[in-house]
């Protein structure tokens, strides 16, 4: 079974088999391209296209209503090769003609087309039907793409790009038009412009023809709007081919930049060793090496096929080349799809294992002390950030403190590798009388399993010597486990009544510490803070303007002052619905519900329950 | 060899033109039957040859044409000579005779 394809000879209509009148329609475009400049060409043409629909008549017939290939074939045989026929008209009309005025005319040198010189190539034949175009030693060519090869075999894939791209001179036509006018970069500029030129003109010409047109409007109105039609139609079309010369241009001028970055970066990117950051980065999001090399053909794929396909097209469009190869535009099809399912495969892989997320609470114990002296340990690794760019340097600082809780860093020890990761610390009431200590590590996993099997992997030490707890600054993880967002907090429990001093160091693990006067976490270290019914309440903070008043005034300052003192004399507090106070005649606290009293005389306790 | 050929081709060319004028002396005709003829002598390979002949004729006044509806297929163009035409191919004749006797002269003498 076959296309056929309906076409139209001289005011005769034939069907034609899609492959016959490719070839029929290439012939004839040859001839005309022979005879388009000669005098009476349209002629010419004519004539031969009404002996060429009388041949094909004579081919036809009720039972055989298509024509083939072979008819095709038989009409161009007897018809005879353009250049054997055209030479001689040109040989006629020397006879006749004075010999500058016949080489205006029919030695106008022919169009030059693209096509791969099969006659001395060494591949392809690519670089040998270039040279032609462009009138270079296609040595140099050879030379060049071979250099171009070295280079990430950009040269190679190139090539064959071209070779795809560009038919082979097979019929003498062909390979006339193949060596015919010099074209080379000023000339496809100089095409630009001449169909730009040539727009201008006809648009000219259709300006007087619409100016006649409308004088003679009464005459034809019919005609009129045919001719407005075919005005505009023709218009378009014009504009379209000088945009289109244009756009193949570009095309090919950024598919090689984008194909050479793109193939740079691959390879680059493949021949990364496991000490660059950005490949330990992809390391430790892909479950395996075997997968980075998926993704990285795959996005080479993804991205290579369409860049490709852009060379390709703006070659074809740039030279003119008419004919198509179906199959190739499938198998660049296919490849993507392939590429895009690697991408989307890996990618998939990948996200799965961020499907679940997973918390596991460890109890560490901790020796009581009325007074915690709380610290940081700073972890004495060599280390490298990995999120962050060379343009970041320069806040480093504020970035850093900022966006400290998301830092993740690798970190090297004794050889061995390890994902690190800031920790963080809170302090809250605890529920009970007893101070407790629980690390919170959390990590991401295909499944709760593998995410609490990977958050218990998280290595983070606390140590406590009298009472003094240190808090390691960062965690530590296996490079084996990935990054899986994992994530420490150590969450200290404190008694009411239990006082924690936040030592300096704490500056960059505390984050956002709730207490009773809203203090900023920088405002907290270096005080002394003690738990109350209602949270942490600083014992240190004489002086310090809290939160509230930065936006009140003074007026709640004054209103802390009188609320609690701490002095030599003692301590005050107080306190909307209790009081306590501490001096030399002893310890008193009153409550809504109570009193008790330490002094001279023993302890008293009143209860309204009593 | 292929130079030979290439000689015997641009000969027959040469003389096309006498032989379609003299073709059309006897008759006018369309392309199809110009064809037929030239080809029972051999003296056209190729059918595309004739057309831009005709066609540069025609232009420079020795021939001319008029439309012949045809029952099979599309309306055909038939060739004539015009009074021009006429005389051009007389003339033609003449030098052909006096170019057959000097080339035959010239050949002969070779032998």
């Amino acid at each position: 079974m076959n296309k056929t394809v309906t076409i139209n000879i001289s005011g005769i209509i034939f069907h034609i088999e899609e492959d016959a009148y490719e070839k029929l329609s290439k012939y004839l475009t040859t001839i005309r391209g022979y005879f388009n400049k000669a005098e009476g060409g349209s002629e010419i043409m004519s004539d031969i296209e009404a002996r060429i629909a009388e041949m094909l008549q004579s081919k036809t017939s009720a039972i055989k209503q298509v024509v083939l290939m072979s008819d095709v074939d038989y009409v161009m045989d007897s018809m005879g090769k353009p250049e054997e026929f055209a030479s001689d008209s040109s040989e006629g009309s020397s006879s006749e003609n004075d010999t500058n005025e016949h080489s205006n005319t029919y030695n106008e040198p022919i169009k030059k087309r693209l096509y791969r010189d099969g006659d001395s190539k060494v591949l392809g034949g690519v670089c040998s039907g270039i040279g032609n175009y462009f009138d270079i030693d296609a040595v140099w060519l050879r030379i060049a793409l071979l250099l171009m090869f070295f280079f990430a075999g950009t040269g190679f894939l190139l090539y064959l790009i071209l070779w795809i791209a560009i038919p082979e001179a097979k019929t003498t036509a062909e390979k006339l038009a193949m060596k015919g006018e010099r074209a080379d970069i000023n000339n496809i500029s100089k095409a630009v412009k001449e169909e730009a030129e040539q727009l201008k003109k006809r648009m000219e010409k259709y300006g007087d023809d619409f100016k006649n047109m409308a004088s003679n409007h009464r005459e034809a109105p019919r005609n009129a709007v045919e001719k407005i039609v075919d005005f505009t139609g023709d218009v378009l079309i014009n504009i379209g081919r000088v945009l289109l010369k244009i756009i193949g241009v570009l095309m090919v001028i950024f598919g090689v930049i984008f194909f050479f970055g793109l193939f740079s970066s691959v390879f680059g990117l493949s021949f990364l060793t496991h000490n660059v950051e950005g490949k330990e980065w992809i390391d430790l999001l892909l479950l395996d090496g075997k997968d980075f090399y998926l993704g990285l053909i795959g996005i080479a794929i993804f991205i290579g096929t369409p860049i490709i396909m852009m060379i390709y097209g703006g070659v074809k469009i740039l030279f003119k080349i008419k004919y198509s190869n179906r199959w190739v535009n499938l198998s660049a099809g296919i490849i993507w799809l392939i590429g895009f399912f690697l991408v989307l495969m890996v990618g998939i892989k990948t996200g799965s294992d961020f499907n679940k997320t997973a918390k596991v609470r460890e109890n560490i114990s901790v020796i009581p002390y009325n007074t915690l002296v709380l610290k940081m340990h700073e972890m004495p690794v060599n280390f490298h950030e990995i999120s962050e760019s060379d343009e970041d340097k320069e806040g480093e600082k504020g970035y850093k403190s900022y966006r400290r809780n998301n830092d993740y860093m690798i970190g090297t020890n004794n050889g061995a590798k390890y994902l690190l990761g800031h920790a963080q610390l809170n302090i809250i009431k605890s529920q009970t009388d007893q101070i407790s200590l629980v690390v919170v590590k959390e990590a991401k996993g295909s499944d709760k399993r593998a995410a609490t099997e990977r958050a218990k992997n998280i290595s983070y030490n606390v140590s406590q010597m009298d009472s003094v707890i240190e808090f390691d600054n960062l965690f530590k993880v296996n490079n084996a486990d990935k990054f899986r967002v994992q994530d420490i907090t150590v969450i200290l429990k404190l008694p009411v009544g239990k006082i924690v001093y936040l030592d300096k160091s704490l500056e960059n693990l505390i984050y956002d510490i709730e207490n009773v006067s809203n203090t900023y976490d920088g405002d907290m270290i270096n005080r002394r803070w003690i738990m109350t019914e209602n949270g942490l309440k600083c014992l240190d903070c004489d002086g310090l303007i809290s939160v509230d008043d930065h936006n009140n005034g003074v007026d709640e300052e004054i209103d802390i002052q009188k609320e609690v003192n701490i002095n030599v004399n003692g301590v005050d507090i107080n306190a909307k619905n209790a009081k306590i106070k501490v001096d030399s005649n002893g310890v008193k606290i009153h409550s809504k519900e109570s009193k008790v009293v330490i002094d001279g005389d023993g302890i008293h306790v009143d209860s309204k329950s009593k | 060899m292929v130079n030979s050929e290439n000689t015997k081709a641009q000969m027959r060319k040469g003389v096309l033109e006498l032989c379609i004028l003299s073709i059309l002396s006897q008759g006018d005709a369309y392309p199809t039957e110009i064809i037929e003829k030239l080809k029972e002598t051999k003296l056209v390979v190729v059918e595309g040859t004739l057309y831009p002949l005709l066609t540069r004729l025609k232009n420079t006044g020795l021939l001319t044409y008029r439309w012949e509806e045809s029952t099979s297929g599309p309306p055909r163009k038939y060739y004539m000579l015009t009074e021009i035409g006429t005389t051009y191919l007389k003339e033609l004749h003449l030098s052909w005779y006096e170019l057959v006797d000097a080339v035959n002269k010239t050949i002969n003498k070779q032998d």
